[in-house]
């Protein structure tokens, strides 16, 4: 079947997707967006976290045909070019306070903090974990996320 | 390419959806689709037609009967628990609905959806070991395998899997109704006969047609209900099922007794469980934690442990009673 | 020839700056190549038949039906594998594929390429096996009654000549255990093989050892080892998981047998079956000790279970018995340490390797012995930590700074956390608002731990670095060019700061991991900054002596800012002018001081280069009547030696730190009869943001004179004793002896 949706502002298409494939796969392997990543593929982990029509999703357990003639933002979609300033102060955020290690929950934490903040924008730290409690990061024991978020509200 | 042959269809209306899953055997809806492409992926399910019923004007909240809400099937998780008339009504709906899962599923998962969750039984969802949900008369692994987590009220010998939802322990308690649309017309199935107990057909989960689909949710005004609230003990601190939850609505008289209780359990019963011989058992009483302890002796009197979950009827007792108790004081 | 003495200033983004991660831009953009992102035309997904069973005798592989399916290129078995037939790191046993048996549930059996990772998996089930099932050895006391033996370590070691018997005024005996953990990296195992003109392959993987990869890869294909060329490609975590191989030999042979580039990405699941875990123990100890609280004696028996094949059991085993009674001075001690074979899932790396499991069960042992003297748990620890100059049960003196008493003053000095205040979410239960504060109780506990840093046992321990100064656009610039793994400790970071410093160059690049250069080693056992990092030192150095004996007066210059400058600050000349067109290039192979191996008998031998510690208090609230725990809050205190970059060190801390909770209160592979039961995320239980607490940290930076820097490895040491910590705060608040891991709710209340 063919997709077509619209990706971080441009109108994607793509040919040959076999229904049963997720969003995940679509954005990764067919248009060329790997930065929503594949961690667990079970919407256990979050790191796959897309905006879908606005609302974050887990890219994984939405199916290809879901996402026809839907909008989607990626993490690749949140800043508006390319180098350390034109980054999202949220990506500046992390990349200040060393909230980023191994890197691979960044970007679906990144997306998910850029909702958070959207929502409400001075976040108390209970706050914060409440919002972030889908987003498993195996390296840095989430305190320096923490700064992150705290740093990225605050600019 | 050889893939699983598998057509997706959205549907653009009831009855076109309607339409489309009755006239084909290996058809299923597609809501939210949390569970549902988990499990296709896991090959547990194996539809050769997906109807994606996204589309469908099902997402809105409404009034109905001086003070109930009306919630379609495709309202999603999040806009219920957030929605006002939610919070106000039944705050304890809104607290179950913010404890499942994680806040991106639900922004996907639907209300309909939610009915329809399959279990977390890993036998079930390995794909491979007997199971007689996913293959009826395979035999039923978790009798004798890893259990910590099943259940332990309206098992049976063929089936002891946990019914996971949060939502549908708030639903039972309130007396919701299931309206359904399918290719013999509507219907409105109550709450507690649309989770069917495994007994000796643990596949069949729910009393719906093939290709009856769920339009709304009706949830009955309820005073009581106002104060209601919903609590979850659970291995993980967020982002995890269920060990025992206690959904709670009370009222207690002038003279100290129990005047009104609606009271559901999540993560003990094989669907979500009313507690119905511990209402029965209080109303009336004086709300004294004696009582409330027998009340809870009375709704485990049946419990049917394995050693690695007979703890939970231990700690459901107890959760019982802190939550009545908390509710009265 | 004398290279200038002159101590390195501190350089802007050099040595002990909080410099940023060279790939933290690409990372927070999700523009990171991590080994699941590759890409090639005309590539092909391959995919994994394991075996269902943990032990069964393979009767008939039938291919047929999977080969016939429209869109599969290949499918192979054993007998598809050209070189060796099984790999290994320190002994040669797994197959590459199964060779008439399978001996642990998930083991390879075939494999198969396809134009689509659904098309490869739907032909993958189209494969079938016949196996006869045989029953499966699980217990590890059974494996060792059948001398199933991976390895015996024995310690022993008396306060007098000849004196062998135990006796003391206070004794106390525990039983501890310790459930199976998983690394749970995020990034799953994947990468991607091409298959080269010249009949070898290139591939790009994540792990954590591209040299001793290529050599497993190359002996496995039957191709000299230039012919299968690695690079590194992102790596989303590792914790040990990434030492031993996966997917490596598969998408290689998949490769060159189609003749098209080979993807493979394992799911959640498969990673469980894809990776070693950390070994399961048993351990039983006794303390003896004097009515003041200073110990006499340690006994220890040890029990890890080793799994399927031997992977790093050998070394694992070692670690256990050599630290297994902790950083304190204990005259006599007889540990004996077993690793065995089951038909469990294998075992192997996992940060802490080996002396997790000691620690847990040692320092539930000090706090029984604190409890039976009636001392301050702390103080039973400070008298009798070790120290500079001690003697650990091996005979190994302690050359290097030992601050235990110091870092448990630390950790115990902390202000303690208020309690809690009316926001539900700082309660057990936290936002499910399971308490009101009924039943809460809280509980302070402290542990401490010690780990070897870099490989031990006489390991020929090295790594290479190629450090190339040449003027690029007009500025000096550096190019480091290593096979270290970055798996997002902050590797790269550490190389590019090293050579800022060395060389007093700002821009300095970091090449791509790649097997073109000499081997690093792991990028374990706390290792890489100590290692590679003492390479690039070594091989900057080498490229500044060169450079400066241009100018001829190299004694008395430095390099600084791109400029070399005398001894009172003049300016001699710019690098720019000193190198003109020219590259100065040194490559150096860097060795830590050897060590000995142990002997088989006593256990006795120098066989550790350096050791490391950390000190915890964990702070908790217990729903005493629900069992829920809330950790208030974890203290750590480290000695680093030199924080080359205390942003990254901290982080270090804090993710050793969780990992080391998580396996306290939730982390369990749980395996029933040989077979893995909760092999994804919604069943293995990891720490999300809300059961994690704040974490306070103390670095000292007692530099080790035999260490580059003075810096002590970082990785391990926090995830060691935080878990026992959290286990003795829960103890305190509930009284429950708890002697196994994780602790569940059932444990505490009932």
């Amino acid at each position: 079947m063919r997709v077509t949706c619209v990706v971080n502002g441009e109108t994607r298409e793509a040919d040959d997707v076999w229904p049963g494939e997720s969003l995940l796969f679509v954005l990764r392997e067919r248009l060329g967006l790997p930065g929503a990543k594949n961690a667990c593929e079970q919407g256990e982990c979050g790191s796959c976290t897309v905006y879908l029509d606005g609302q974050p999703v887990c890219a994984c357990l939405v199916a290809a045909g879901q996402a026809q003639g839907r909008t989607v933002t990626t993490v690749e979609g949140l800043a508006p070019g390319s180098g350390e300033e034109q980054l999202d102060r949220v990506q500046r955020a992390f990349l200040a306070t060393g909230a980023v290690q191994c890197g691979f929950c960044t970007p679906g934490l990144i997306v998910a903090v850029h909702d958070l903040l959207a929502r409400d924008p001075a976040p108390s730290d209970p706050d914060i974990r409440e919002a972030l409690a889908g987003n498993l990061c195996r390296c840095t024991g989430y305190e320096k996320i923490m700064e992150a978020v705290r740093l990225a509200a605050t600019s | 390419m050889t893939m699983r042959p598998i057509t997706f269809f959205r549907a653009g209306s009831i009855d076109e959806a309607v339409a489309a899953v009755s006239s084909h055997p290996d058809s299923a809806f597609l809501a939210g689709g949390t569970t549902e492409i988990d499990l296709l992926r896991l090959n547990v399910v194996q539809p050769t037609l997906l109807v994606d019923v996204n589309d469908l004007p099902l997402t809105y909240l409404e009034d109905v009967d001086d003070g109930g809400v009306r919630i379609g099937a495709m309202a999603r998780m999040s806009d219920v628990a957030r929605a006002p008339r939610i919070v106000e009504r039944y705050p304890g709906m809104s607290q179950a609905l913010l404890l499942g899962a994680s806040e991106q599923l639900r922004n996907m998962a639907s209300m309909g959806g939610n009915m329809c969750q399959r279990t977390r039984c890993s036998y079930f969802r390995d794909g491979q070991s007997p199971c007689n949900k996913r293959e009826p008369g395979s035999g039923c692994s978790a009798l004798t395998g890893i259990n910590r987590g099943h259940a332990v009220l309206g098992t049976s010998e063929q089936c002891i899997a946990t019914h996971p939802s949060d939502v549908a322990v708030a639903l039972v308690a309130l007396d919701a109704m299931i309206r359904t649309i399918g290719p013999d017309g509507t219907n409105a199935i109550p709450i507690e006969r649309f989770f069917l107990r495994p007994a000796d057909t643990p596949s069949i989960e729910h009393p719906l047609a093939h290709g009856e689909l769920i339009v709304a949710i009706d949830v009955p005004a309820l005073p009581v209900a106002r104060t209601s609230r919903y609590v979850k003990h659970r291995d993980r601190a967020s982002y995890e099922f269920a060990l025992v939850s206690v959904f709670s609505a009370m009222r207690v008289d002038d003279a100290g007794n129990v005047a009104e209780l609606r009271l559901a359990l999540g993560g003990v019963g094989t669907v979500p469980w009313r507690a119905h011989r511990a209402e029965e058992a209080l109303i009336g009483r004086p709300a004294t934690p004696e009582n409330f302890a027998a009340a809870a002796d009375a709704e485990f009197a049946d419990a049917r442990t394995t050693p690695m979950n007979e703890f939970m009827v231990t700690f459901a007792k107890r959760a019982i009673v802190r939550e009545l108790s908390e509710v009265t004081s | 020839m004398t290279v200038s003495t002159v101590a390195p200033a501190t350089v802007e983004g050099g040595v002990g700056t909080s410099a940023r991660r060279p790939d933290g831009i690409l990372k927070v953009a999700g523009e990171f190549a991590y080994s699941s992102d590759l890409w090639a035309d005309e590539m092909l997904w391959g995919a994994t038949v394991r075996s269902p069973h943990p032990s069964a005798e393979i009767r008939a592989i039938d291919i047929t039906a999977a080969v016939a399916l429209p869109g599969v290129y290949a499918v192979l078995t054993a007998a598809d594998v050209p070189g060796a037939r099984h790999y290994g790191l320190e002994v040669v046993d797994q197959p590459v594929l199964a060779i008439d048996e399978v001996r642990y549930e998930g083991e390879p059996v075939a494999i198969v390429a396809a134009d689509h990772p659904e098309t490869a998996r739907r032909a993958a089930a189209r494969i079938t096996v016949e196996y006869a099932v045989r029953a499966p050895v699980t217990d590890p006391e059974d494996a060792l009654s059948r001398g199933d033996l991976v390895r015996h370590v024995p310690v022993r070691r008396f306060a007098s000549a000849g004196g062998t018997a135990l006796t003391a005024d206070v004794v106390v005996t525990g039983t501890y255990e310790v459930g199976m953990q998983d690394q749970a990296f995020l990034g799953p195992e994947s990468g991607l093989a091409v298959p080269a003109e010249d009949g070898g392959i290139d591939l790009f993987v994540a792990t954590q050892w591209l040299h001793v990869d290529q050599k497993q890869v190359a002996a496995c294909l039957g191709l000299p080892a230039e012919k299968v060329r690695l690079s590194l490609a992102g790596v989303g975590g590792a914790f040990g998981a990434r030492e031993d191989l996966s997917m490596q030999v598969h998408a290689s042979l998949l490769a060159l047998h189609t003749g098209k580039p080979v993807k493979m990405v394992y799911g959640r699941e498969e990673s469980f079956f894809g990776h070693v875990h950390r070994h399961p123990a048993r351990l039983s100890y006794e303390h003896g000790a004097t009515r003041d609280g200073k110990l006499l004696y340690v006994k220890a028996r040890i029990v890890l279970d080793g799994g399927a094949y031997t992977s790093s059991t050998p070394a694992v085993v070692a670690n256990a018995a050599t630290l297994g009674v902790g950083p304190y001075d204990v005259p006599t001690v007889v540990v004996e340490a077993y690793g065995v074979y089951t038909n469990n899932p294998p075992c192997g790396a996992m940060r802490g390797f080996g002396a997790v499991q000691a620690c847990f069960a040692y320092e539930s042992q000090m706090d029984k012995l604190a409890a039976e003297v009636g001392l301050d748990p702390v103080e039973l620890r400070r008298r009798n930590a070790m120290t500079t100059g001690s003697v650990m049960p091996t005979g190994q003196l302690v050359h290097g700074p030992a601050p235990v008493a110091d870092l448990l003053a630390l950790v115990r000095d902390r202000p303690l956390p208020p309690a809690a205040t009316g926001d539900p979410r700082e309660r057990p239960g936290g936002v499910a608002n399971t308490t009101r504060g009924e039943g809460v109780v809280r509980g302070v506990g402290y542990a401490i731990g010690i780990k070897n840093v870099c490989f031990s046992e006489g390991f020929d321990d090295f790594a290479t670095a190629r450090v190339r100064l040449s003027v690029v656009g007009g500025e000096p610039a550096v190019l480091v060019h290593t096979a270290a793994a970055e798996v997002g400790q902050g590797l790269v970071t550490v190389q590019a700061q090293i050579a800022r410093t060395e060389l007093g160059v700002t821009k300095v690049t970091v090449a791509t991991a790649d097997t073109s250069v000499g081997s690093a080693g792991s990028s374990s056992a706390s290792r890489q900054t100590y290692m590679t990092g003492g390479a690039v030192r070594a091989a900057c150095q080498a490229v500044k002596a060169t450079v400066l004996a241009r100018v001829g007066r190299a004694g008395e210059l430095a390099l600084v800012d791109g400029k070399v400058v005398a001894s009172d600050g003049a300016v001699v000349a710019s690098l720019v002018d000193l190198l003109g067109n020219d590259v100065v290039e040194e490559t150096v192979e860097w060795r830590h001081k050897p060590t000995r191996p142990l002997d088989p008998v006593t256990g006795q031998g120098d066989a550790h280069v350096q050791y490391a510690f950390a000190a915890h208090r964990a702070v908790v609230d217990v729903d005493t009547e629900l069992g829920l725990v809330r950790v208030v809050e974890i203290a750590t205190a480290q000695d680093v030696g030199k924080a080359v970059n205390p942003q990254a060190v901290v982080g270090q801390i804090q993710g050793g730190t969780a990992q080391g909770l998580g396996l306290a209160v939730m982390e369990e592979v749980q395996v029933v009869d040989g077979v893995i039961r909760n092999p994804s995320f919604t069943d293995y239980l990891i720490p999300t943001i809300l059961d994690m607490p704040p974490m306070a940290v103390d670095v000292l930076e007692m530099g080790d004179p035999d260490a580059p820097y003075g810096l002590r490895g970082v990785g391990e040491p926090p995830t060691i004793s935080s878990t026992p910590a959290v286990v003795a705060a829960i103890r305190a608040a509930t009284g429950r002896p708890l002697t196994r891991v994780p602790v569940r709710p059932e444990h505490i209340a009932l």
